[in-house]
């Protein structure tokens, strides 16, 4: 401790030789500066309640009643445990006791109740819909009282949408909550945030509640963990590369050789929640003919699309679901793969013929269509692909470009006819989001909706009594919306994690689906 | 018929004034290296086997070889070929805007400085307004309404400039309007349209031209940082900056994707600056600029 402080004297006193031999490790002692994934730079607040992108530090500011593992499988977290009664009408929870928020407010059953009612306002709350009542048992029991059984319940219970958050600085703070203040139970505490560049956490020193998957449960050993926002790829990996920053959240297919080839870094990869796909707008000519739609659909060659736009990291998507869930395994005839032959043979039998420069025509108009990408690199490189593979079969397609930012607005005028996009989500209930028919423009870009698929929607949302007939509802909701094509699925990248490992441990296996807090927890700075 | 022909002491014969400017050096290899890159945009078609949008993914990130002199970009498309096709992108939406631009900058500035009153002020204070911004942000804001692409780029940057020429116009028609010539024409009875179009728009013409010749050179940088945030020529159409946009995520890997047009934009609009200077020195004319060319 003596030496410690002399050693810190010695430094500030502009001896810098102490501080050159302990090198870099004592310059930042237990503190991190990590870079978060592209696709979460602008998140605008750290509210969970009112956001509907989050970052990697809504995991370390809250956490969760319900903890999830790399196979899917659900642990507690908040909640020690929870029975579910036989007919799936009511659900018990027992909280973990002594748990208190940043500002010192307690953690019980009281928090849930009054939660759970602010959540109702949330754009995401078909997650808690199912519950008809909270009923407080005692100061560590709560009840819920269910309107229908709710196969999904763990599920959205261990979603980052439903962290939980202090209702009355909530309160209190109103839209500021998130944003110049935060409070969770969570293991880091927000010391400032700013949109779009970074977030300063500082370790929260009474955490002792992390989840059973991780190995510390006390506090973080990472004392201070600053998260930076680069939209750029090759700046990010150029901050890596020069020890400006310890870790990258996520790293493109392009950097990975470059990666690789640095002795002081490492690369860690996950099994991807991503799948990139094309929208095709059901309500737009020529695209309100199916076989138009189909044509379209089986012209994407997912292979050389993951061959040389992603250099064969990842897997192709066929469905629109990531492989991991068994809402994926649909009978292979629903399977969307590329059969330009099909393609050709049904815009033949759809009466677009081929025309003098290779565009196909039908009463003397050629078959043009717009094609929306958003402004990212990646989406651009992939849509140009995609543009020259509708060409081979005949469909002329002129791409636009929105900024990320902005593109879904532009959906919302349901004015897009074919569109290259991607989302991030484990769970078949993105099938409900992007497809059902009250939520034209955005989500629902593909403007689909059927009187079928919202009768196979409404059974598989709501009619599920268990998980596995709620696999077999989604199952069956998702082989109709594949038949009818209101999409072409593209790829499934898989997450790269990229680190300096001469700057910090990651723990042997990682217990969780995605890089969050309980990763976090285990993770050390070398010193 | 009216007084002595004032177009010819303006412009004291166009040919005559280029001849001057490349008889400078830097305005002969300036001027040298325009034309070879207007020729190679004009005859792209011929002087390269390949198609700008035949994609070849298999040969993609070659680097410059005999087959493709600058190597292919990330689709395995040979970048000379893009970057030819691109001159014509980048020469023909920056030189098409700047014209509009004038021709729209000259016209309001003209009809300012020649009637005043309320009509100047209005036209004035939009323009003071919109010249207190940056052009790049003008030009963003109107693409974000307009819609990207080629229309939207070219409308963007001729709304950006037009600010510069109608001020120009104002201050030279301003000028030019107490002079003796004018107050002649005006005595032996000329009409408002007369007077403008014969004796005060020619006069006021040569600092205009070379004003929006250097403007185009930064047309060309403003198209390119459109392009570059993919808001300008949409793909497959080549354009030097979503070239360079592409060549940025992959500059470790492919530099010289981003290499080639980055040299390109900055040789072409370092050429313009320079034969601009020499045109500005043959017509002597230095003064008559502002000081934000």
């Amino acid at each position: 401790m003596t030496s410690l402080r002399l050693r810190k004297t010695l430094a500030a006193a502009g001896i810098s030789l102490a501080a050159l031999f302990a090198g870099h490790g004592f310059a930042a002692a237990q503190e991190a500066v990590f870079v978060i994934a592209t696709n979460e730079v602008g998140a605008p607040t750290y509210n969970p309640i009112k956001a509907n992108n989050l970052n990697i530090g809504t995991t370390l500011i809250f956490d969760r009643l319900v903890s999830q593992d790399a196979d899917l499988s659900f642990h507690p977290w908040l909640a020690e445990s929870w029975e579910e009664a036989p007919d799936g009408m009511s659900w018990v929870f027992h909280l973990k006791k002594g748990v208190k928020f940043h500002n010192g407010e307690p953690f019980n059953a009281e928090t849930i109740a009054k939660w759970l009612e602010l959540f109702k306002a949330s754009e995401n709350a078909y997650m808690t819909e199912a519950i008809a009542k909270v009923e407080v048992v005692d100061e560590h029991t709560v009840k819920f009282v269910m309107s229908r059984p709710e196969p999904n319940l763990l599920y959205n219970f261990s979603s980052s949408y439903l962290s939980v958050v202090e209702p009355k600085s909530y309160q209190a703070l109103g839209d500021n909550y998130g944003v110049t203040e935060v409070y969770g139970t969570g293991p880091f505490k927000m010391e400032s945030f700013t949109v779009g560049q970074e977030t300063v956490l500082v370790r929260n020193e009474d955490y002792a509640w992390a989840s059973p998957l991780a190995k510390n449960r006390g506090p973080a050993k990472i004392a201070k963990l600053t998260l930076r926002e680069i939209a750029e790829d090759s700046t990010a990996f150029l901050e890596l590369k020069s020890g400006g920053v310890d870790l990258l959240l996520g790293v493109p297919t392009d950097f990975l050789g470059q990666v690789k080839a640095e002795t002081n870094l490492e690369v860690l990869t996950l099994p991807g929640q991503d799948v990139a796909y094309m929208p095709i707008n059901v309500t737009k000519e020529p695209f309100t003919d199916i076989k138009v739609r189909e044509a379209a659909a089986k012209a994407i060659n997912q292979k050389e699309i993951l061959e040389s736009v992603y250099g064969g990291v990842g897997e192709v998507a066929n469905t629109f679901l990531i492989s991991a869930l068994p809402e994926s395994k649909v009978d292979p005839k629903y399977q969307i793969s590329y059969d330009p032959e099909r393609s050709k043979a049904l815009l033949d039998e759809a009466g677009w013929k081929v025309g003098a420069d290779g565009v196909r025509e039908k009463d003397g108009k050629p078959l043009k269509v717009s094609l929306w990408t958003q402004s990212d690199s990646s989406f651009r490189r992939l849509t140009e692909v995609v543009q020259a593979e509708l060409k081979a079969v005949g469909i002329d397609s002129e791409i636009t470009t929105f900024d990320s930012s902005a593109i879904r607005d532009q959906y919302k005028s349901g004015n897009q006819q074919l569109a290259v996009r991607s989302y991030n989500w484990d769970n078949a209930d993105i099938i409900d989001w992007f497809f059902g028919g009250d939520r034209l423009g955005y989500p629902n870009v593909s403007m689909f909706n059927d009187p079928k698929a919202e009768e196979l929607r409404k059974v598989a949302m709501t009619g599920s009594k268990n998980m596995a007939e709620r696999v077999k509802n989604f199952t069956a909701y998702h082989e109709y919306v594949l038949s009818q094509f209101p999409m072409a699925p593209i790829y499934q990248p898989v997450t790269s994690i990229a680190y300096n490992k001469d700057r910090l441990v990651l723990p042997a296996e990682i217990h969780s689906p995605s890089v969050g807090a309980t990763v976090i927890m285990d993770m050390e700075v070398k010193e | 018929m009216t007084a002595p022909s004032p177009v010819s002491s303006a412009l004291p014969g166009g040919l005559g004034v280029l001849r001057a400017a490349f008889g400078r050096p830097s305005g002969a290899i300036a001027g040298g290296w325009l034309v070879l890159i207007v020729l190679g945009a004009i005859f792209a078609p011929l002087l390269t086997p390949y198609a700008y949008d035949a994609q070849v993914l298999k040969e993609a990130f070659q680097p410059p070889s005999l087959a493709h002199p600058l190597g292919t970009d990330e689709f395995g498309r040979d970048l000379l070929t893009r970057m030819l096709y691109g001159a014509r992108t980048s020469l023909s939406v920056s030189s098409v805007s700047i014209l509009i631009s004038v021709a729209a900058g000259m016209t309001l500035g003209a009809a300012a400085g020649y009637f005043g009153g309320f009509f100047d002020r209005a036209v004035t204070a939009v323009a003071d307004l919109t010249w207190s911004f940056p052009e790049i942000l003008i030009a963003l804001i109107l693409v974000a309404i307009i819609g990207p692409g080629v229309s939207g780029t070219m409308a963007a940057i001729a709304v950006a400039y037009l600010a510069q020429f109608a001020r120009l116009t104002r201050a030279q028609i301003m000028t030019l309007k107490a002079e003796t010539y004018v107050e002649a024409a005006r005595s032996l009875g000329a009409g408002h349209a007369h007077i403008l179009f014969r004796h005060l728009i020619p006069n006021a013409l040569a600092p205009v031209l070379v004003s929006a010749m250097l403007a185009t050179g930064d047309a060309i940088i403003l198209e390119a940082t459109l392009g570059f945030f993919g808001l300008g020529a949409q793909p497959p159409t080549p354009s030097w900056g979503s070239m360079m946009s592409s060549g940025s995520a992959l500059l470790f890997k492919a530099p010289w994707i981003i290499v080639f047009p980055g040299l390109a934009v900055a040789t072409t609009v370092i050429a313009i600056n320079l034969f601009g200077d020499a045109l500005i020195a043959a017509l002597d004319i230095r003064d008559k600029l502002g000081s934000k060319p």
